[in-house]
């Protein structure tokens, strides 16, 4: 299930204190998984915040994602810049679905004029990637099925 | 639940405007680089420092213009860029934060190529008196004598300043 996550660039936080959210956001989310570690995450996220700052400071993040998939996590991260980001409503809780996941990857932007500072980046570390992500649709079928056994209730309601 | 609201309101700090500015200024920075093919690390191996330097000068509106230069395996110093920094009186020329972006790109675009080689340095000029920044000494600029200049104009706008763009080259 695709997602979005919009997170209040400057005015309101410098591009250090905005990619700082995005890391903690991500590295919040895998911390969720039950194999995957949030030092893990957060060395990625690492390995990519000098480009990511710069993607921050540019307003290329504003229109163009990060993009975190992890199990039944597929969710774009945005920032909002300029005038909008005083009004932007935010939700920094971890992105649900991370729990079975065994892997994941954080694809990077790669925009002009920037591309090459992104590839230099995703190089640093096995779970960043500058390549376009999957499409959500291709995750939708490890996330089609419906999270309650209706089977079951409809039993347990019969007193089955 | 973690949930934060930002609101609106009609009181824009000059903290409002730093950031703003800065992230314009050094975005934009960003962007002639990765352009131009000169390595950012002077850039981004400071970033955090540099970018509190240059925020604490916008609040106290000391700062004049944020200039880099990227010197040439010759030792030649071309092209110049330089971001001055207008401050409004009342804090109340814009009620906006905006930045130009898209006209930045088209401008991105007509850059003059720079060989293999080319560094670059980050300078900062002041209106007078200032705040000693962490990372921060004194420097000199290098002679622009001969270079040619194209102004982009304004670049970034916020309620207590603006940021422009200068483009000086041979």
């Amino acid at each position: 299930m695709l997602r979005y996550r919009a997170v209040a660039a400057a005015p309101v936080r410098s591009a250090s204190a905005t990619w700082q959210i995005i890391t903690d956001l991500v590295a919040d989310t895998i911390a969720a998984s039950g194999t995957l570690t949030r030092s893990d995450a957060m060395e990625a996220m690492a390995a990519a915040a000098p480009a990511g700052r710069m993607l921050v400071a540019g307003g290329h993040l504003d229109r163009h994602p990060l993009t975190l998939v992890a199990g039944l996590v597929h969710c774009e991260i945005t920032t909002v810049s300029g005038t909008a980001a005083l009004t932007t409503e935010e939700n920094l809780n971890p992105i649900p679905g991370a729990a079975d996941a065994t892997t994941y990857t954080i694809y990077l932007p790669a925009p002009v004029p920037l591309a090459a500072v992104v590839a230099e980046a995703a190089d640093g570390h096995p779970r960043l990637s500058d390549a376009r992500p999957p499409a959500a649709d291709d995750k939708k079928t490890a996330g089609a099925g419906p999270l309650i056994d209706m089977n079951a209730v409809r039993k347990a309601v019969a007193g089955g | 639940m973690t949930i934060s609201t930002y609101t609106s309101t009609a009181t824009y700090t000059r903290t409002h405007t730093a950031t703003h500015l800065t992230d314009v200024i050094l975005g934009t920075i960003s962007d002639i680089l990765a352009d131009l093919g000169i390595s950012a690390s002077v850039l981004t191996r400071n970033w955090e420092q540099n970018e509190n330097a240059i925020k604490a000068w916008i609040t106290e509106g000391s700062l004049a213009q944020v200039i880099l230069e990227c010197r040439q395996p010759s030792g030649t110093v071309d092209p110049v860029i330089e971001f001055p920094v207008t401050y409004a009186a009342t804090g109340t020329a814009d009620t906006e934060f905006t930045a130009s972006r898209a006209r930045l790109a088209r401008f991105l675009a007509k850059l003059d190529r720079v060989p293999v080689g080319t560094t670059c340095e980050l300078l900062c000029a002041f209106n007078g008196p200032h705040s000693a920044q962490p990372g921060w000494g004194t420097g000199a600029r290098t002679s622009t004598d001969g270079l040619q200049g194209i102004t982009f104009g304004t670049l970034g706008r916020a309620p207590h300043a603006s940021a422009s763009l200068r483009y000086l080259h041979s």
